[in-house]
């Protein structure tokens, strides 16, 4: 029987809801025995679950619309495709791997699409609880455009669908602080939990690195991996981080804080750089980026190493 | 129609369980009330580019407001963490108060008031400049 190209014939993530629940509670209960490393805070585990479940729902408002667009390019696709095919699952593999590290970069270094991404980021805590801390506004941010490409060159929209839940489902284990680091070989492939504690992290030195969704092979490549270091560990949250638990000021603070901006701003400009410029942009520079929390980092290290000046001869 | 409905419904049990669990287990992280020297430490990573001339800390430990300059730094408590903005000095020291609390307003879309607790021995605006630990 020939696979349906449209429609997938699983989802990997709600396949994957019962392990959630099921490894949530074990991961809470190893850290009540001491057993493993994990910090519950039950106001923080409530909104990170909300904005799961509410990711649900608002992605059933523009789901179909989205799905429509990926079938109309999908009919006209360049090559045709097979589900059926070994080579096909390979290749989808590591091409939407490889489109989700620029979707995460993106969703990072420019403001219109961090402000849909910000909420996964805006806990203090780093648990299993906080890989369904999802976006409501992904659909309307756009990214899922960077799909696209896939389609038009011939993979069927279900396949591009399972393969994107696979990630999806790939990168909740990650979310923890149970698991130390994996076997060398494993570092050195695959995204971890150590690599994505990294990317979670707030720590200027820990800023804007280790973008993958399996393969962390993309940030080694394009040179935006940083290694979790003893010395320092990762303090987890927003530069900024929220002042309560609101489930709406999480979904929608940076869109709020796009709207205030564009109405001071001067020029087009000012318009585009708050839109697009990176997470942080001011017109004067006033604000910090991360490039800039980097370098003033960066400054206070090589302080600290250099010998301090000699005194005066007296 | 009726399957997403369902599957909603058992997503907010589900939801409802862990959270229950989560706050049965109590293991947040350790986050006792302010003293000048946490809140020091918290702000020297919060703003490792400021000195810091004088703390004032909230009447329940809660948080934190210290002057550098003329910058007020300001801790807030949320869950077992901690949230920081900064703001003139002017401003902090202008800033209503009511129920026993100091409200200061910041001018940011993520948080936009954080509220500290205040009292008769532990006022705001600080009335004598002992009541800033410096």
């Amino acid at each position: 029987m020939t696979p349906d190209p449209i429609k997938a014939a699983f989802d990997p993530v709600t396949l994957a809801i019962p392990l959630f629940v099921i490894t949530i509670i074990g991961e809470i209960i190893l850290g009540r025995m001491r057993k493993a490393k994990a910090a519950y805070e039950a106001r923080d585990t409530a909104t990170s679950l909300l904005m799961g479940l509410g990711s649900n729902i608002a992605g059933l408002l523009t789901g179909g619309a989205i799905v429509a667009v990926v079938i109309w390019v999908w009919q006209h696709r360049i090559f045709d495709i097979p589900m059926t095919a070994w080579w096909a699952w390979v290749a989808i593999f590591f091409l939407e791997d490889l489109t989700y590290y620029w979707f995460h970069r993106l969703s990072h270094e420019r403001r219109f699409w961090w402000a849909s991404h910000v909420n996964h980021h805006s806990s203090q805590h780093y648990n299993l609880a906080t890989a369904l801390r999802q976006t409501w506004t992904g659909g309307v941010a756009g990214t899922w455009l960077l799909w696209l490409p896939l389609a038009f060159l011939g993979f069927p929209p279900a396949m591009i669908a399972i393969q994107k839940g696979i990630s999806l489902v790939y990168q909740y284990w990650i979310h923890t602080e149970a698991i130390g680091k994996m076997p060398r070989w494993f570092e050195a492939v695959f995204n971890t939990p150590s690599h994505h504690r990294v990317h979670h992290a707030r720590n200027p030195r820990y800023l804007d690195a280790n973008y993958a969704g399996i393969l962390i092979i993309w940030d080694r490549l394009f040179d935006t991996f940083i290694p979790e270091t003893d010395e320092e560990p990762p303090r987890y949250g927003l530069v900024k981080n929220l002042g309560d638990f609101n489930i709406l000021r999480v979904a929608f603070h940076e869109w709020i804080g796009i709207g205030r901006d564009l109405m001071t701003a001067r020029s087009p400009r000012e318009v585009l750089g708050y839109l697009f410029g990176p997470p942080g942009w001011s017109p004067d520079g006033s604000r910090e980026t991360s490039k800039t929390l980097k370098a003033k980092w960066l400054a206070r290290q090589e302080a600290k190493a250099e010998p301090a000046p000699p005194l005066a001869a007296e | 129609m009726d399957a997403v409905v369902l599957q909603l419904i058992g997503s907010a049990v589900a939801v409802a369980t862990m959270v229950g669990i989560a706050a049965w287990a109590r293991i947040p992280r350790p986050c006792p009330p302010l003293d000048e020297v946490r809140a020091r430490e918290i702000l020297a990573v919060e703003y490792p580019d400021h000195a810091i001339d004088a703390v004032w800390l909230a009447a329940d430990g809660a948080g934190a407001i210290a002057r550098s300059g003329d910058h007020a730094l300001v801790l807030g408590r949320l869950g077992d963490s901690w949230v920081s903005r900064d703001l003139p000095w002017e401003r902090a020291l202008a800033s209503e108060i009511r129920g026993g609390r100091v409200r200061i307003r910041v001018d940011c879309s993520g948080a936009p008031r954080l509220d500290l607790a205040v009292s008769g021995v532990n006022p705001w605006p600080p009335q004598r400049p002992q009541d800033l630990a410096a």
